[in-house]
């Protein structure tokens, strides 16, 4: 299945476009999710400052509310990746 | 609720200080404090030239929203705030986030504006990339919105 992850902040450095189209197994949750983009950094940015992100991100569903590594990706899904915050 | 909050877009238009007394404007005021952020030319011994805030639009604005309820539900009800943040690239100088409150007490003005300054820093999403005199540029680290109990 494939999910539509919607990129900000620091994330942008994966994709040229906003949004980055991931590849998943059937039945993936958000920890999966995870482990997918640990891989994909650790092959293609291990020189950006992005080692950390899979793990310090959190996820919001369409809903905008976030959602726990538990949470069952559909396929099509839109999610939005939060990298850690700080805006003011 | 006598709250406006806003992501202002800087391509379209800049945040307005006249804006933001004239909202928050009224006899029962006997206090009015504003904070205004401003991008500042260093940081780190680093020297900036500008700052790119990028933001979840929706729920920014959703956060914005709750910050202001939840700051006038703990201090004071009939309080008017004001809360605009800036997206988009910002130069040095340049006004970031304006926050306004009228209150009926200073005590009061001071203390939703110092607590709706921190709990955007933590709550809202909302990003900073700087921009350096060298050409250089980096997104900032910043306040995990990952559940705690998830985080080994």
């Amino acid at each position: 299945m494939e999910i539509q992850l919607k990129l900000y902040g620091s994330s942008k450095i994966l994709s040229d476009k906003e949004i980055l189209n991931v590849q998943l197994p059937n039945n993936s949750n958000i920890q999966n999710l995870r482990n997918i983009l640990t891989k994909i950094i650790s092959e293609k940015y291990s020189k950006s400052n992005l080692n950390n992100l899979p793990r310090t991100a959190a996820f919001f569903s369409e809903k905008d509310e976030v959602v726990s590594d538990s949470y069952k990706l559909k396929d099509k899904e839109f999610i939005s990746i939060i990298p850690p915050i700080g805006g003011g | 609720m006598g709250a406006h909050v806003a992501l202002v877009k800087i391509e379209e238009q800049k945040i307005s200080s006249e804006k933001a007394k004239k909202f928050i404007a009224s006899e029962k005021n006997g206090a009015e404090s504003i904070f205004v952020g401003k991008v500042r030319n260093e940081n780190s011994g680093k020297q900036v030239v500008g700052v790119t805030y990028d933001a979840h639009d929706q729920a920014a604005i959703k956060s914005f929203e709750s910050i202001c309820k939840n700051a006038q539900n703990k201090f004071d009800k009939d309080a008017k705030i004001f809360l605009e943040h800036v997206k988009g690239y910002a130069p040095v100088g340049e006004i970031s986030i304006l926050i306004a409150i009228g209150s009926g007490h200073r005590d009061e003005a001071f203390k939703i504006c110092r607590y709706i300054l921190e709990e955007v820093k933590h709550q809202s999403p909302i990003w900073k990339k700087e921009h350096y005199v060298d050409g250089k540029e980096e997104w900032l680290p910043g306040h995990s919105l990952r559940p705690k109990k998830e985080v080994k």
